[in-house]
């Protein structure tokens, strides 16, 4: 009797368990369907804003089905300065991301691999131009730039856009450096390399993942950039964003236009992100959340 | 695979030398342009701020300059709205912070619980995405779907609540900066997390599951504390870059309407570009990156990297 008397009660305690993981469960998924929601409702939103008919974009009750067209995506290609600046913001953002990471990623793996005076302090320093403002740090640039004739160059955007990732791409990669085994280019030193081709032949084809997602994230850091191009172009140089941010300036917005510029702007990075997916959280805590 | 280096008794040639020269001093090669790249973009627009600050014409000649003293800091903090844009920024950095970082840790939490692994990836993959968003195109969004006339939100709200929406841009647009800086950067919290989440070993939470603690507690007595580092290093990634936010309220608002949403960065572009004194900006400027750069580095010294970098 008292055995069944038990049985019963883990039963019931089971039972109860079972529903409470049952409740669990379903608020769980409520709330993460609801910030699904969230974060993809502003984005069909502006892609179906990109896909309407002219004069439609913006109509209210909204037309919900509706034939897209891609009228919108014509007229930015061809009656306006978006192709230049997207070009712009392609080349200038690509080779920032090709010399920070010419100038990162051998300064990250000497202070991986060598001890450094005051080593701690010398990252801090590194950090510390990521804290600095851009508005504080544009401003001088603004006016030696226009000495320099950088102003309006692909050049000197090329080199702000260095300055914002250098200290992520030496601590990013300085951490995946440390998670690399010194044996690998003992090996190889043994077997007769130098220094440079241990680094070059070992160490860096497998830091591969490291770097591939550094230099995503580097991008996409510097396609959103919008001030250093409001302050330092004008007209040559104009990256993408300021592009996007003249429509707003002007008097009457075309919104359709406005949704397909920025979707535009949107889709490549989307698939970005998702491609380094797996090492983004290395990337984006600077390298100090490496495991998952 | 051959020697490189041999020893010769012949008279090195100019490449063999350069050579040496290379590998000799390699980890001097190595980190000399990230040093001088660094000392440009840290020293100099500081250095130079601060020369610009004391000076009453901007000049490149130092010898011609004239030196004024204080007077722009005194300019910039009783005409300019320094005192003002400081507040609205500590508002905006401190909000958006507290904001992101729960939305960030309950939203992980939530996915690493979840059963399935093809739906964990799933969530895992969607919460990223807003983080493709430019800040000035999110400004953009903000203003087609907040809009009070053509605006699907305010519409949504006014003809499918019993609620009267505000004017988000005029009526409260702080908040509005402050919810889509969040919709943008909790993911930045969210992922990384959620890899610290990943990273807490099974036992220890299998030992506190035994005890029969709720899961309340073993996230407040087990999880977090383990997770402290992690915590650490996003809070404060997303601190200094909250500071450098620029874009999105340039893009939304303007700064406006008024001086609502002035944050400093606003304040200091609007000195250089629509009044034209450049001397004032500076002096904004030299106020707002040492106490950014103070702040930071005490909170890094108060907290330090122990755990982190070990």
């Amino acid at each position: 009797m008292a055995t069944t008397d038990s049985d019963s009660a883990t039963a019931s305690q089971r039972l109860d368990k079972d529903t409470r993981e049952t409740i669990v469960t379903v608020v769980r998924h409520t709330i993460l369907l609801t910030w699904s929601f969230i974060v993809l409702f502003p984005l069909y939103w502006l892609a179906s804003m990109s896909l309407k008919p002219p004069g439609t974009a913006n109509s209210l009750p909204p037309d919900w089905i509706f034939l897209p067209t891609v009228y919108n995506y014509i007229q930015l290609i061809q009656d306006s300065g978006f192709v230049a600046a997207f070009a712009n913001s392609l080349v200038m953002v690509s080779a920032s991301v090709v010399l920070v990471l010419l100038i990162g990623v051998p300064a990250a793996y000497v202070l991986s691999r060598y001890d450094i005076p005051m080593e701690r302090d010398v990252l801090v320093w590194i950090l510390s131009s990521r804290m600095l403002p851009p508005i504080a740090v544009v401003l001088p640039f603004f006016i030696i730039f226009r000495e320099l004739n950088l102003f309006d160059t692909r050049i000197g955007m090329v080199l702000m856009y260095v300055s914002i990732n250098l200290s992520l791409v030496v601590w990013v990669m300085k951490a995946f450096f440390d998670g690399i085994p010194e044996t690998l280019e003992e090996a190889a030193r043994v077997d007769g390399a130098t220094q440079f081709q241990g680094f070059r032949k070992v160490v860096l084809p497998a830091a591969k993942p490291g770097i591939f997602s550094v230099a995503i994230i580097s991008f996409i850091f510097a396609w959103i950039e919008l001030l250093f191009g409001l302050v330092l172009t004008s007209f040559e140089a104009v990256p993408v964003t300021l592009f996007v941010y003249s429509f707003i300036g002007s008097r009457s917005i075309e919104w359709g236009m406005l949704a397909a510029a920025s979707t535009a702007m949107i889709v490549p990075v989307v698939i970005f992100l998702i491609a380094v997916n797996k090492y983004l959280a290395a990337g984006l805590s600077f390298g100090v959340v490496i495991k998952e | 695979m051959s020697t490189p280096t041999q020893t010769e008794t012949a008279p090195k040639s100019t490449f063999a030398r350069l050579r040496d020269l290379w590998n000799d001093y390699l980890p001097y090669w190595f980190m000399a342009p990230m040093v001088l790249v660094m000392i440009m973009i840290t020293f100099f627009p500081g250095a130079y701020d601060l020369y610009l600050s004391l000076i009453a014409e901007p000049t490149l000649d130092v010898f011609a300059a004239d030196f004024v003293g204080l007077r722009n800091f005194e300019t910039a903090f009783t005409r300019g709205g320094a005192i003002h844009s400081f507040v609205i920024t500590i508002t905006v950095v401190v909000s958006a912070l507290l904001l992101e970082t729960i939305l960030g840790f309950v939203l992980a939490a939530l996915v690493a619980g979840v059963g399935s692994d093809r739906a964990k990836s799933f969530y895992r993959v969607l919460f990223i995405i807003p983080m493709a968003v430019a800040p000035v195109s999110l400004a953009t969004i903000g203003r087609i779907m907040l809009n009070s006339e053509i605006g699907i939100i305010p519409y949504v709200i006014n003809t499918g609540t019993p609620f009267v929406a505000p004017n988000f841009l005029s009526d409260v647009p702080l908040l509005t900066v402050i919810l889509l800086d969040a919709w943008n950067w909790t993911p930045f919290m969210f992922i990384i997390f959620y890899a610290g989440l990943s990273s807490v070993p099974k036992t220890l939470i299998e030992a506190s599951r035994v005890d029969g603690a709720p899961m309340w507690r073993r996230y407040v007595h087990v999880i977090i504390p383990y997770m402290k580092p992690v915590v650490f290093v996003a809070t404060l990634i997303r601190l200094i870059d909250l500071f450098r936010t620029f874009g999105v309220v340039y893009g939304l608002t303007g700064g406006g309407p008024g001086t609502a949403t002035q944050l400093v960065s606003i304040n200091i572009y609007e000195q250089m570009f629509i009044n034209n004194q450049i001397t004032v900006a500076a002096a904004i400027a030299v106020v707002y990156l040492v106490l950014v750069v103070a702040l930071c580095n005490v909170i890094i010294a108060k907290v330090g990297f122990e755990g982190v970098w070990d």
